[in-house]
């Protein structure tokens, strides 16, 4: 039983957006933002390296609050202390965003059809049909 | 009797032994989600949607061994992503079943049949297969037609090999009460071993009362499907927790009775809510405040009466005390009483 009818609102889909935080508070509302987001972010650091990639984890509290990114394009992950950001920029396709059960619903039976069927292509092309 | 006498007993020790030991909470299921990848994309399922590079990573059949040995649940679901994508599934599940886990294998079935020659039939091995209904329904459901008919055949390739097949459905607000009674006959007719059966779980920011109703609303529908129940009809699950899906009892959620292992680590605090990871297992029961979560305490869980969070719940009723063992042998002999 591995389903679950994400009712999360369609509206207001944080992909596009870039956060500068102006003090600890706002930086700790951001990162919050950027775990919760089902898409890439791009990181900018204090040292001038900017990296992308997904959010999994966080510890928000803590003598040194930190991150943890699955970089893009590398296996590992990596820890980035929260003082360490500069700027969250929301970057990567947000991969939930219209995927609810009421926007399914609501689709016409021609879109529904056709993005079925862009799924079992996609599946069929790596060998999983 | 749908579940085989030889697992009830390994978990009946199990659950004795942590009450002998005075452990509070306790694991009775590990969900490892090896990866998150699927071949459906089913509407609205909250499981799957992560950036390429994501779906791309898999547990390692080291991981999975290491956490089903650190948990130490007797009961071990993998659920995903579609587990049977992943290339070293038969290794993993070999593992485990030398570990003598009770695996359930949570497949959609469309490469079960393709896939069979790399399993061996073992009392340790379940395939437990996704159908939410009789055709229109299931194939509505995972967005595709013609799968219903594949998971059939599958289900039958593999009871005809000796497995153990169990289906596993979740039901929604809009099942019709009459379709998922006929479904069931369809189920046992096949001859799968037993079903289980789950609300599915919505998160709705909405005011308490909708919440309320909503979970009025999840357990008529279970009272209408589960009345009246027909001889024929198995169940792999816990008897209590089908009465709790009916409304005949209440239960507090056991977040920890179901804990789940995937590629982020240790999910906080359940299966169907992602606040953080931990590290070890140890960590997880350790540092999650479980205090925060369940339904009264936390509007992400208001409305939820899913199995991961409540059939521990119903377990820990049996053993819990004498009244509750017999409530149980009750619900089991007498299921319409």
């Amino acid at each position: 039983m591995t389903d679950s009818k994400n009712h999360s609102p369609e509206a207001g889909s944080l992909e596009g957006r870039v956060f500068r935080p102006r003090n600890p508070k706002e930086l700790a509302e951001a990162v919050e933002q950027a775990f919760d987001y089902r898409g890439d972010v791009t990181l900018k650091l204090r040292t001038g390296e900017t990296i992308e990639g997904y959010i999994f984890n966080r510890t928000p509290t803590g003598s040194r609050p930190c991150l943890q990114l699955f970089p893009r394009g590398e296996l590992g992950e990596r820890i980035i202390a929260y003082e360490d950001v500069v700027s969250i920029a929301f970057t990567g396709k947000d991969t939930a965003s219209g995927k609810s059960w009421e926007a399914w619903v609501a689709k016409k039976e021609s879109q529904r059809r056709a993005e079925s069927a862009q799924a079992a292509a996609e599946a069929k092309s790596r060998g999983h049909l | 009797m749908a579940v085989p006498v030889s697992q009830m007993y390994q978990v009946v020790k199990y659950v004795l032994t942590q009450k002998v030991k005075g452990v509070k909470r306790y694991p009775l299921v590990l969900m490892i989600e090896p990866l998150f990848r699927c071949n459906l994309a089913c509407a609205g399922c909250g499981k799957i949607q992560y950036p390429e590079h994501v779906l791309d990573k898999r547990l390692t059949p080291e991981q999975c061994w290491a956490a089903a040995e650190e948990c130490g649940a007797p009961i071990v679901s993998i659920p995903g992503g579609e587990p049977l994508i992943h290339p070293e599934m038969p290794e993993i599940v070999r593992g485990l079943v030398e570990r003598k886990k009770y695996v359930y294998l949570c497949t959609n079935a469309i490469l079960l049949e393709r896939k069979l020659d790399e399993y061996r039939p073992s009392r340790y091995l379940t395939f437990s297969i996704h159908m939410d209904g009789l055709r229109e329904e299931h194939d509505m459901a995972v967005c595709r037609d013609g799968v219903y008919d594949a998971a059939v055949k599958a289900i039958r390739a593999a009871l005809k090999r000796g497995f153990r097949v169990t289906t596993n459905t979740t039901l929604f607000d809009d099942a019709h009460p009459e379709r998922v009674r006929a479904f069931f006959d369809e189920m046992m007719a096949l001859g799968v071993e037993g079903m289980m059966i789950s609300p599915g779980y919505s998160y709705q920011k909405a005011p308490d009362q909708k919440n309320f109703l909503k979970r009025n609303r999840t357990r008529e529908l279970f009272a209408r499907v589960l009345s009246d129940r027909k001889r024929g009809w198995r169940f792999n699950q816990s008897p209590l927790f089908l009465e709790f899906l009916m409304g005949k009892r209440d239960y507090e959620c056991t977040p920890w009775g179901n804990p789940t292992y995937n590629v982020f680590g240790w999910q906080k605090p359940c299966y169907l809510l992602q606040e953080g990871y931990a590290k070890t297992f140890q960590e997880l029961m350790a540092d999650t405040e479980w205090n925060r979560y369940g339904t009264g305490r936390n509007e992400k869980c208001a409305d939820c009466m899913v199995h991961c969070g409540y059939e521990a719940s119903a377990v820990e009723d049996t053993f819990g005390s004498w009244s509750g063992f017999g409530r149980t042998v009750k619900a089991t002999l007498l299921p319409n009483a």
